[in-house]
């Protein structure tokens, strides 16, 4: 074991959790709106997608990396609100609906990268350039944090920001009580005036937002270009760790930290002698049986407090 | 319809048979709209994508002609349209039987990959005598399958827990175990590429090429046996307990559980068959397209198997015939991309508008209204 310890101690390994938890932590918060709102965004995905790809296009052809970040956000939110008009004004289901997004997702992205540069492989040849990554003057000379938390993206930082954020959202503001009446009872919302499809419709966009900045952070943050498919399940892995985090920010926050550190130590351990393959399953167990105890709670919770002649609670589709 | 006030001579001698007349007249009505309407949605998406090509400045009339003509256009691309269509297929079945019963099971990767795994893992490493060579891997697949389709089925029917959550983390485990036993102990000595050994020739699924004498590519003997899957499928949802238990659980679960059917149970039992058929899957794939394990076998046609059972209504004959359509389209997809500058990603996109033409309900909402209006008139 100690090589291992070595290796989850030391500095930069803390540092690079933080690096690859940062997708999967603004993901699982937009992820975590839309869920309240009660529309389930399976969409995160295909946000991400066309977010990473908007964000080093544009980077790249206007040579701006705010620009491509801006466009690339505006992207996944628009993605999202097409799920909010597929789902709200024409019936579709949101999660089959969702899926044929990630597909669109995936395809438009790939060809439009094709039609434009010729390159099926991704927009390597375009010099997109990076976010910048910030510095903290006197932090970065504290031995152990500064190098923790010291040189880390601007999309960290603003990852970390958005999870006191939501939870501020949610909790404090007015939009965020219409926001969650809306997801625990629509019928109930609407009798007091609240426009049920226009607080889901906004969730919606902060929700696809929140996706298009992790998918920006994937093309723009660690590599300054981007590879088709290059979110490879991160959406769904986001999806996850909403309802690992049960359904609340800071839980949201630390199931996306969970995720991000087993996939480092992954990539560390591929170094020794240790099948990396298996490690980086370890976190999807984990959510298996943290997903089973917590219905398991749920139901017996359900079961003592109605009547005992009343039906048990029944296991129709729960994301409609 | 006949006026019930003067009824004819025929009526009034045997009438179940003329209510049974028209019962079925009015079920060929239904299925002559179903087709028209899925037929029409593949032509609205290739004509969506063709206008994105046309938008893009690319070839656009010379990658439609490959698209729809590319296919029949040699006789191994024919039999790689079969082959395809046999594993799709498979998939859509497999997502299909839990959609009746109102469940979204996405589990269907993991369980390819499991089925693959275990039907080669009996291929490769046991003699058996001729039949019994093919008949018992594809036996453990679909015990894999289905022993894996158990896990989230028990875990939503007993426990409640999110089924689209918990197919999508045993997915991500398969997938990684998968890739652990084929690169760390399944690698062929000798091998450079990380693939396992071929299986045994026995075992493979029989060519058609052989049968027919043409060369067919991969197609091979699995097309008759999706066939059979399939009208067991038919026979299972429409004529069986079971099947009966399925669809109503899908369609109304209140009045099911009040009529006192084994609601989870019956969900169980969907996620368990689905798993099988999709373990049957990978064992097509294992056993008749690559002969042995490749990494990444299966790609996104896990994904795909959802839009062949959207597209085909989740109707065993549906789903068939929504197959053979899209393989047709990913064909001709590839040889687009072999003869044009137009890349084989226009198909991702005719998949995906179809996947929101078929769940919007827009489209046949609109020629439904259409169709009445003008039977009014």
């Amino acid at each position: 074991m100690g090589p291992v310890l070595d290796v989850v101690l030391s500095t930069g390994f803390l540092a690079a959790i933080l690096g690859v938890s940062t997708p999967y932590v603004l993901a699982a918060l937009g992820g975590l709106l839309a869920e309240r709102a009660g529309v389930p965004n399976i969409a995160l995905e295909g946000s991400m997608l066309a977010a990473a790809c908007t964000g080093a296009l544009v980077a790249g052809y206007s040579g701006s990396v705010w620009a491509g970040a801006a466009c690339g956000i505006a992207a996944g939110a628009l993605l999202a609100l097409l799920l909010g008009v597929l789902h709200l004004y024409l019936g579709a289901d949101a999660i089959i609906a969702g899926i044929g997004l990630n597909l669109l997702a995936a395809g438009a992205t790939a060809y439009t990268v094709y039609a434009l540069l010729g390159d099926k492989g991704g927009t390597s040849r375009l010099h997109s350039g990076a976010l910048p990554s910030v510095r903290l003057p006197l932090i970065e000379d504290v031995p152990g944090l500064g190098a923790v938390l010291s040189g880390q993206n601007v999309l960290t930082w603003a990852a970390l920001a958005t999870t006191p954020a939501v939870a501020w959202l949610l909790y404090r503001a007015r939009f965020g009580f219409h926001l969650r009446a809306v997801g625990e009872h629509p019928e109930a919302a609407r009798s007091t005036g609240i426009h049920v499809h226009r607080v889901q419709f906004r969730a919606l966009a902060l929700s696809g937002a929140l996706a298009g900045a992790s998918g920006v952070f994937l093309s723009m943050g660690a590599v300054s270009f981007f590879v088709t498919g290059m979110t490879a399940g991160r959406g769904y892995i986001a999806l996850a760790a909403v309802f690992l985090g049960a359904l609340r920010p800071w839980g949201v926050f630390l199931a996306a930290l969970g995720f991000g550190a087993a996939e480092a130590l992954a990539v560390q351990l591929g170094n020794l002698d240790i099948p990396s393959q298996l490690v980086s399953a370890i976190p999807y167990v984990f959510t298996l049986l943290a997903l089973a105890f917590f219905a398991w709670r749920r139901r017996s919770a359900a079961r003592t407090a109605t009547a005992p002649t009343s039906p048990p609670a029944l296991p129709t589709l729960e994301t409609t | 319809m006949t006026s019930t006030l003067e009824p004819a001579a025929e009526q009034q001698r045997r009438p179940e048979t003329q209510g049974r007349r028209e019962f079925l007249a009015a079920r060929r009505r239904a299925v002559v709209v179903e087709l028209t309407m899925t037929v029409l949605t593949v032509a609205v998406a290739v004509l969506i994508a063709f206008l994105v090509v046309l938008a893009t400045g690319k070839d656009a009339t010379g990658a439609l002609n490959a698209l729809l003509t590319g296919p029949l256009e040699r006789t191994p691309r024919i039999g790689r349209w079969l082959a395809d269509a046999t594993t799709l297929s498979l998939l859509g079945l497999s997502v299909a039987i839990p959609f009746r019963a109102r469940q979204i099971s996405l589990g269907a990767e993991g369980q390819v990959y499991a089925g693959a795994l275990a039907s080669a893992l009996v291929a490769i490493n046991l003699p058996l005598p001729p039949v019994a060579a093919v008949l018992v891997p594809l036996g453990a697949a679909a015990l894999a399958g289905g022993a894996l389709g158990a896990v989230p089925g028990v875990m939503k029917a007993r426990l409640g827990a999110n089924e689209i959550v918990a197919t999508l983390m045993l997915n991500a485990v398969v997938v990684r175990v998968f890739d652990y036993l084929l690169t760390d102990h399944l690698k062929a000595p000798g091998s450079t590429a990380v693939q396992s050994a071929p299986v045994r020739p026995d075992s493979a699924l029989p060519l058609l090429s052989d049968f027919f004498g043409v060369p067919l590519d991969q197609a091979n003997i699995g097309l008759f046996g999706m066939l059979a899957v399939a009208a067991a499928v038919w026979f299972l949802l429409a004529r069986t307990p079971l099947g009966y238990r399925i669809r109503m659980t899908g369609s109304n679960p209140d009045f099911a559980r009040f009529g006192g059917l084994d609601v989870p149970r019956t969900i169980e039992w969907s996620f368990v068959i689905g798993g099988a058929l999709a373990g049957l899957a990978g064992a097509h794939l294992a056993l008749g397209i690559y002969g042995g394990l490749q990494p990444d076998m299966a790609g996104g046609l896990a994904f795909e198997g959802i839009v062949v059972a959207l597209l085909g209504r989740n109707n065993p004959v549906g789903v068939v015939a929504a197959a053979l359509l899209y393989s047709y389209l990913r064909v001709g997809g590839d040889v687009m991309e072999q003869q044009t500058d137009v890349g084989s990603e226009a198909v991702t996109i005719i998949q995906a508008v179809i996947v929101l033409l078929v769940t919007a309900r827009a489209l046949p909402e609109l020629v439904k209204r259409y169709l009445a209006r003008r039977e009014a008139r």
